[in-house]
């Protein structure tokens, strides 16, 4: 009680004294009358309605504060104003400062050079900016509420959306505008909200297609003038009247023009499963049975390692396509073979745990220094280029198993040390696992 | 409290159930966009594999259609629906019919398109055809936008752009009878052209279909063999007094 009374405020102590003054001489007045209950009853009476009355005025001000001043009330009441006014003050301030915010928002949104969207729970469209509305032509205000699936409906976008497949996002072609959109989608902070991000990539689609169209044209037009060299080189061979002199020149010519067709092959091989197009449909395929047959080639080979261990942890099947694997394989064992010396082990394994199916391939060769695994995969990339262009080879093998991983929803770990020796893992997942019983063989 | 929860969570599913069938409906849509898309476009490039992949493309195209219809006898079943529920019920149940047969007609796009990869192709480069498919494209692909923001004004609008289909799909029949008259090696050509365009403009008229049911399933009225410029007006007319058309998912 008495720590209420030391907060009263000066006007609080005013009101206070008034009502002791006008009760004193009320009761001063009712003694001289000899009417002392009347003279309070009116006192009290006059008092609670000035009360009522400025509480009145309060509630009315406060009803339509938009357009009424505060009303003009002295003592305890008009610091209750003073007070309510104040709240407001600040609110409307901080309530200015976040429109102004959202304001400066939309214009940055706006003016973002890619489309954004963002989606509910159910994928019901909240909010889109400008460029987003443009490119899938939603209709401001009318559209906000229908699932977006509902009005963009290019089956990749679908699937992507429901699966979160591809990882790297949907690209689908716009159907009347022929532009090509690439979707992303941003989870934020809530589970509840999604980001749906859209880019304009129509340039970038048309260069990489002439890109392509570029290689796969060139390597197939310096394909048969080498046919033809080949051809002559090896004549050339075989003639027994050719001066001994030329001997040397001749095989190495050979070995060169077999190494720029071992390049054009692997270009071509890039070339087709870059252009994303499954030419053979994907069937059952037995990995270790294909493993068993690498290892038979690899021991056949004139200079090969001392031993290639062949662990074998498990027979499922693998659902892909049988050539894109096996070039996988081969790609990574003649790697590990052309980097290991004779007295060298190679040991190839292929298991399965929650995670998926791996295929693993270990050497104890040379090995590669940490700061060149990241750009392993890279075309012509070369860890020691004197010593690559002696072994041959044509420096696409990582890039050429990186795609055909790529198109298996598998990835690619590299595990180095520098003269230990290298393992290769490619990571399958789960769902590309057939039993062994459930699917026929497509492997010979 | 404890009751409105309940009676919302009954609510909910059905909501759900009812949602989830129009999203198929519109996811079906899209596939059967894509298959003419894909169609006039092994044709017109002389693809033969793309023409073969859309044929083969129908039987999922079947598969939606049966599996929809699935959707909808079970909640027909089970909810028995009422007013504008019944009326979605009803539209998809003809909508899917629809484009089952744009599928249909996509397929045997397809299917010609394989076959004239290995003809001779003409100078214009199939440009009428390209014309046309887009046209038809671009009509199927705002029908089934009208069908998702439940926009009947639009249908309406949408419908009357068959006449247009039709003027063109005229246009590439005399001219197919003027190659065939100049050149009679050209027939065989010019006749599976024709059999594309009379498919394009059958699939005009299925897109004008779906445009019809989105009036329907909105103002439950039947507008079919009426004349367009009756509906507009009837349609002006109804949302002047209901401005408040149904909230849109």
């Amino acid at each position: 009680m008495k720590k209420v009374f030391s907060t009263f405020s000066p006007s609080g102590w005013q009101s206070v004294s008034r009502l002791g003054i006008a009760l004193i001489v009320a009761l001063l007045i009712g003694l001289m009358a000899g009417r002392v209950a009347l003279a309070l009853a009116i006192t009290f009476g006059i008092y609670s309605l000035v009360q009522l009355w400025n509480v009145l005025r309060l509630e009315f001000w406060l009803r339509h504060r938009r357009v009424e001043s505060p009303p003009d009330i002295s003592g305890v009441w008009g610091e209750v104003v003073t007070i309510i006014s104040r709240i407001y003050r600040r609110k409307q301030y901080h309530r200015a400062r976040v429109t102004g915010l959202l304001r400066e928002f939309r214009r940055l949104t706006t003016a973002l050079p890619e489309g954004a969207v963002l989606l509910g729970p159910e994928h019901e469209i909240l909010w889109f900016n400008r460029l987003a509305g443009e490119w899938l032509r939603l209709r401001r205000k009318r559209d906000v509420g229908i699932r977006i699936e509902n009005l963009v409906r290019h089956p990749a976008f679908v699937e992507y959306l429901k699966t979160g497949y591809p990882t790297e996002g949907a690209l689908v072609q716009d159907l009347e505008s022929d532009r090509w959109l690439a979707f992303n989608i941003v989870r934020t902070g809530t589970a509840e909200r999604q980001l749906l991000m859209v880019r304009d990539v129509s340039e970038e689609q048309q260069l990489q297609s002439m890109r392509k169209d570029f290689v796969a044209n060139a390597s197939h037009e310096l394909r048969s003038p080498l046919t033809v060299i080949s051809g002559y080189l090896d004549a050339l061979a075989d003639d027994d009247n050719l001066d001994p002199t030329w001997n040397t020149p001749v095989l190495e010519m050979r070995r060169q023009a077999e190494r720029m067709r071992t390049i054009i092959k692997d270009l071509l091989e890039l070339s087709k499963l870059e252009s994303g197009e499954h030419t053979q449909g994907e069937h059952p395929v037995d990995m270790a049975g294909m493993l068993a047959l690498l290892r038979k080639e690899v021991m056949a080979l004139d200079q090969h390692p001392r031993d290639v261990r062949l662990l074998l942890e498990s027979d499922v099947l693998l659902k892909g396509v049988e050539s894109e694997l096996h070039s996988v394989a081969s790609n990574l064992i003649s790697n590990a073979v052309k980097y290991t010396p004779p007295e060298g082990e190679i040991e190839l394994r292929w298991w399965v745990d929650e995670a998926g199916a791996h295929l693993s391939v270990r050497d104890t060769g040379v090995g590669i220094a940490e700061e060149h695994i990241p750009r392993l995969t890279e075309r012509f990339y070369r860890v020691d280029p004197g010593r690559a262009r002696s072994m041959g080879g044509s420096g696409l093998g990582l890039a050429i198993v990186k795609h055909a991983l790529q198109r298996h929803d598998a990835t690619l770990q590299v595990q180095s040390k520098e003269g230990v020796g290298s393992t290769f893992t490619c990571h399958f997942p789960r769902s590309r696992i057939i039993p062994r019983s459930a699917g026929a063989l497509a492997t010979a | 409290m404890e009751k409105s929860d309940l009676s919302h969570h009954i609510l909910s599913r059905y909501n759900d159930d009812l949602e989830r069938v129009r999203t198929n409906v519109l996811q079906m849509g899209g596939f059967v966009e894509e298959q003419l898309k894909l169609a006039v476009q092994a044709l017109v490039q002389g693809d033969s594999r793309l023409g073969e992949q859309v044929a083969h493309g129908d039987q999922k195209v079947n598969a939606m259609e049966v599996a929809i219809d699935d959707d909808c006898s079970r909640i027909l079943a089970t909810r028995s629906p009422a007013a504008s529920d019944l009326r979605l019920i009803v539209a998809v149940i003809k909508t899917i019919t629809d484009l089952e047969r744009i599928g249909d007609e996509a397929e045997k796009i397809g299917y010609i398109g394989s076959r004239l990869a290995a003809v001779e192709r003409p100078a214009d480069r199939y440009r009428e055809i390209k014309h046309l498919g887009r046209l038809v494209g671009d009509m199927l692909h705002e029908a089934l936008d009208a069908f998702a923001r439940l926009d009947p004004i639009g249908a309406v609008a949408i419908a009357k752009k068959d006449r247009l289909i039709d003027e063109e799909y005229e246009a590439i029949q005399r001219q197919c009878i003027t190659f065939m008259m100049e050149d009679p090696r050209t027939i065989r050509r010019a006749l599976d052209v024709l059999w594309v365009a009379r498919a394009l403009e059958r699939i005009g008229d299925h897109a004008k279909n779906v445009c019809e049911y989105v009036v329907y399933m909105v103002h439950g009225k039947d507008i079919r063999h009426l004349s367009m410029e009756d509906v507009e007006k009837h349609l002006q007319s109804r949302s002047s007094k209901s401005p408040e058309p149904p909230p849109a998912r």
